[in-house]
Formats: structure tokens, C-alpha cells, sequence
């Protein structure tokens, strides 16, 4: 009966840790991939978001990601950066939507 | 403080007048087109700005070069043709072209260090003549509005590789003062990508200077296409301007005088750039295949900010070896001043017979992740016959001038403590002197009052 008991507890701890810092740590993970550009869209020079895809190097998959970030749309509207480029890109997933923290070109000279 | 007022006012007319002044000529432009150099030349609009280009670094990517050890006097010094190991290729050994194709994918791409030269390539690094002014690539760092699908390299119908220009008149009305975009689009990506080199990004969040709407050409303000630069012990080549802090800022920055009395033996940036960033380490023997195909120098980035720097006594002049470029100076020597400097080691091939480093061309290992054959091409390239390649590394100390902040800048209890951000021993303190600079004697009493005073 006190083993039982015991393996309540233990159970009881897990399932409140998981209650308490699962979703958080969901929340704050950052996926990290690399791949190249398949579309960029964006609306127009005065754009404050837009939206890119990219294919995964690694699975193959398709990822679309929002950017907000001035400095990667500048790079869009002028075309710094075109489909094609390889980008080292790392996301976070908010309210389904994959928000992009950090987009940067792999090549240089 | 009424300095500061002052030159701050100044600032804000100055920006204010510079975004209200409308460049004149673009009604010319409008009715003839844009035809490179030739229109900025129309018109006594830039008279001589073409040929004059022609004899700066960014054209020549070099330069006499006089402040640094076992040069050959008379050469001029640079991208050209340096070798060293943050970048193992140059101008010569690793010009731009299209590399042997990728056997497992088939595939292949331009590469080359000059990428970033502004001309078209056929008329290249350090070319002169007509040709070449003609060829100057004014938009890329003039204009606003350029559209960077048109810089991309091509083969042209005699199968020369070419450099392709945006000379749109829609480029050339948004001509105007360099902004930031227009130097980083070169300097943020030298080294192998973005912030590898140098490490440090230009924005708000990143540099003061940014934060109050500053742009690179504030403090790098250029005369006749001569761009002044700091003292950057790997940055060799040089317009023959310099620009300080001090320039701007004078000698007695600081209200508080014991802090002003600082920066007669420790530079500003010391203090106000505690973070640096960038790789902190590659290995050109052993490069990385990436998943399409094409293979990479193996590298420890770091973002900027997320590494701290080094400090040492400086002169400005450089200590260049094999194995090491870095600041020479020392605390008897009064020319000499702390500074910080970004701490690089790189991984190369030396020469054993020689113990001199050899330089290498990208096109076989980007292809192959053969690292022997670039040396091979490379030392064809320079007519270099004989050569037994052994790897080994090299110490490097890159300026660190950057990333400056005032909130966060180091206060008294950064340094003055032991263990602090200053190793004094190294920096050729005795242990009786160490004991008393990290002492919080030192400034207990002045900090107190200035905390009772702040709050």
C-alpha cells in the first residue's frame, strides 16, 4: 500500500511539473534549421511583415516563417536577399504561426 | 557639457538639413538616363571623382602600408594580396570565378574575394585607364534604391566572368550620402558571412552611434573617396586618413576628471566596448560539406556581443609573424595605450620549409572539400614551386572599435577588482601595484557619494 502510494506521488509530481513548466518551455523553444529560400512574399516597400519559405537542408520539408525584423525586410525589398539563398534561420512557434528570430544568409566572401 | 549640446544641436541640423536636401541632377537623369561614372561626371556635378576613385583602397584593396613589421618596402599592402587566416585567399589566389562542379550534385557558383570590388571585374582590383572609371560601380554605395539582383556574377559571350551592375535610372534617383546598408552590404559579410569577421552589427540596439540615427560615413566621412579608418592591427591598408574618438568626443570626455585622466593610457574603447563577437576560430585544412554539397572552412561563430575582449598595450604599430598578428607596445612605452581587440585563431597551412603561411584558392575545396588542391592552385597562381604544406595556427588580434555602449560601459569595480576584466600582470604590473589597483580603496569613497547623489 506505501509503495503505491509512493508511485502516486511521484506521479502526482511529474504530471504538476510537466502542468507547470511544459508549456512554458514549449512557449520559449527556438527551432533551429538551415535551407534556402523557395518564396519570399511581401507586400510592397512600405511592408512591415512578410512571409518566407524555405525547404529544410536536412528533412526536405517546407517551412513557412513570418518576419518582422527591419533589417531582413530591408534586405527583402531590395534584394540583398532572393529565393535561392541558403539562410541559417531560427523560429519560434506562436499561435501556430512559425516567427522568425533570426534569418541570416550562410554564404559570404 | 555646453560641447556636447552643441555638437549634438549640430547634429540634428545636420540630419535634418541632409534628409531635407533633395541631390541635385536628377532631372538630367530623368531626360538622359544613368549611365555609371559618365553621368555623375555630366554636368561639373562630380568633375575628377572617377579617376580619383581609382586611387583609393576600395578600389585598389591596398595601400602603402607603414606602421606594420617584415613588410617589403615599396609594395603596397591589402586584400589584394595578403594572406593570413581569417581569410586564406585573396584578390590574386582566389579570384572571382565559377568553381569546378560539386561531383556529388553536379552543381557549381561563382566565389572569389574580390566580389565586393566595385567595379565589373573585367576592369578589376587596382585597375586604371578609362576603362576602369568608366566601369565604377557609383550606385552600390551611392544609392539607396539598388536593386542587388543585378550584382551577381555572369559569364559573358567571350566566357570572362562579369560582375553585373544596377545602373537603373530608378537607382540612380535615390542616389544620395552612403547609408548604412551600403557599407555593410560588403562589410557585414567579409570572412565567410554575416558579422564573421568583425563581429559587430551597426544598429540601435548594438552601437550608441546607431541609436542616435548616426551612419557609417559620420565618423568614416570621406574626402575625395579617401575614407579614414582606425588603427586596426589587421587592417593594413589605408587611405591615408585616420579617424579617433577623439576627433569628435576631445581629450577630456568624461565631467569626472579622475576618469578623464584615464584615457591618457587606456583608449576609449576599452571602456566602452566590454563585448565583441564574430568567429572566433576556423580551419581552412578540414572544411564542412553542407547539404548542397558545396563545402565550408570549418567555423566557431559567435554573434556580436556574445564574446568579451582582450586587452593590451598598443602603439599602433603591429607585431606581424607566421604565426601571430597583434598590437605592439608596452607600459614603459608612453606612445602605448589599453585597448580591446577581438582574440581570432586561425587554422592554415604553413610552409615547412619556410614556416611561412601559404595562401589558398577556394574553388577546389568549395567544390571538392580538397584542401591541398587550393594550396596547389594558389602557389601556381604566385609561382611558387616548391612547398611541403603543414598545418598549423595563427594568432590574431582584430581592432575592436565597434559595439560602443555608455550604459553598459566598464565603471571602477570592472577592472579595480581582482580577477576584474584587466589582468594586470600581464599588462606589466608588480604584485605590490596589483594589489592596490584592485583594491576597492581605490574609488569606494567616490562611488558612495555619486550612488547617494543618483538616488
Amino acid at each position: 500500500m506505501r509503495k503505491v502510494s509512493g508511485i502516486v506521488l511521484l506521479l502526482w509530481i511529474a504530471a504538476a511539473t510537466a502542468a507547470i513548466f511544459g508549456p512554458v518551455q514549449a512557449l520559449a523553444d527556438e527551432i533551429k534549421m538551415v535551407g534556402a529560400i523557395t518564396t519570399i512574399e511581401i507586400a510592397g516597400p512600405d511592408a512591415t511583415t512578410a512571409s518566407a519559405t524555405l525547404k529544410d537542408n536536412k528533412t526536405g520539408e517546407l517551412v513557412t516563417v513570418i518576419v518582422n525584423d527591419d533589417m531582413t525586410l530591408d534586405k527583402f525589398k531590395d534584394h540583398r536577399i532572393v529565393p535561392g539563398d541558403e539562410i541559417r534561420l531560427k523560429y519560434e512557434v506562436k499561435d501556430g504561426k512559425n516567427i522568425s528570430k533570426y534569418f541570416r544568409k550562410t554564404a559570404g566572401c | 557639457m555646453k560641447r556636447y549640446l552643441i555638437a549634438l544641436s549640430l547634429l540634428v541640423v545636420a540630419g535634418a538639413a541632409a534628409q531635407a536636401k533633395e541631390h541635385p541632377g536628377k532631372a538630367y537623369i530623368e531626360k538622359n538616363g544613368y549611365g555609371g561614372p559618365a553621368t555623375c561626371e555630366a554636368q561639373e556635378c562630380h568633375p575628377g571623382s572617377a579617376r580619383k576613385f581609382l586611387d583609393t583602397v576600395h578600389w585598389k584593396h591596398a595601400s602603402p602600408v607603414t606602421n606594420v613589421d617584415h613588410l617589403e618596402p615599396g609594395k603596397e599592402y591589402g586584400m589584394k594580396n595578403r594572406i593570413y587566416t581569417m581569410c586564406n585567399g585573396n584578390d590574386i589566389v582566389n579570384n572571382l570565378k565559377e568553381i569546378p562542379p560539386n561531383p556529388k550534385t553536379g552543381k557549381t557558383k561563382f566565389t572569389g574575394c574580390n566580389t565586393c570590388h566595385p567595379g565589373d571585374h573585367i576592369r578589376d582590383v587596382g585597375s586604371t585607364g578609362k576603362e576602369a572609371e568608366a566601369a565604377i560601380d557609383c550606385l552600390l554605395c551611392h544609392s539607396s534604391g539598388y536593386d542587388f539582383r543585378q550584382r551577381k556574377p555572369f559569364k559573358d559571350g567571350k566566357g570572362r566572368v562579369v560582375m553585373g551592375q544596377d545602373r537603373s535610372v530608378k537607382a540612380a534617383m535615390a542616389v544620395g550620402k552612403p547609408g548604412v546598408k551600403n557599407c555593410m552590404v560588403c562589410h557585414e559579410s567579409a570572412g565567410g558571412g554575416v558579422l564573421i569577421k568583425r563581429g559587430f552589427s551597426f544598429t540601435r540596439e548594438t552601437d550608441v552611434h546607431a541609436g542616435k540615427g548616426m551612419v557609417c560615413v559620420d565618423c568614416h566621412g570621406a574626402k575625395d573617396h579617401k575614407i579614414p579608418t582606425g588603427f586596426d592591427p589587421n587592417n593594413w591598408a589605408n587611405d591615408g586618413v585616420r579617424v579617433a574618438c577623439a576627433d569628435c568626443h576631445g581629450e577630456k570626455p568624461h565631467a569626472d576628471e579622475d576618469t578623464n585622466r584615464h584615457v591618457a593610457r587606456i583608449a576609449c574603447q576599452a571602456c566602452h566596448i566590454p563585448r565583441t563577437g564574430g568567429a572566433v576560430a576556423k580551419d581552412f585544412t578540414r572544411w564542412t560539406q553542407g547539404e548542397d554539397g558545396f563545402f565550408e572552412p570549418t567555423t566557431l561563430r559567435m554573434e556580436a556581443n556574445e564574446t568579451t575582449p582582450v586587452y593590451a598595450w598598443y602603439n599602433r604599430t603591429v607585431a606581424n609573424t607566421p604565426t601571430f598578428i597583434g598590437p605592439k607596445g608596452s607600459r614603459g612605452d608612453r606612445q602605448s595605450r589599453i585597448y580591446p581587440f577581438k582574440l581570432y585563431e586561425g587554422k592554415a597551412y604553413f610552409d615547412r620549409k619556410t614556416g611561412t603561411l601559404l595562401s589558398m584558392d577556394f574553388a577546389p575545396p568549395m567544390a571538392t572539400g580538397n584542401t591541398l588542391a587550393g594550396v596547389a592552385s594558389a602557389a601556381k597562381t604566385l609561382g611558387i614551386k616548391e612547398y611541403d604544406p603543414v598545418p598549423g595556427w595563427q594568432t590574431i588580434y582584430f581592432g575592436s572599435s565597434h559595439l560602443v555602449t555608455k550604459e553598459k560601459a566598464l565603471s571602477c569595480a570592472n577592472c579595480h577588482a581582482p580577477n576584474g576584466a584587466l589582468n594586470f600582470k600581464s599588462l606589466g604590473y608588480t604584485d605590490e601595484e596589483i594589489r592596490k589597483l584592485t583594491s576597492a580603496a581605490l574609488y569606494f569613497d567616490k562611488m558612495a557619494e555619486k550612488q547617494k547623489e543618483d538616488w
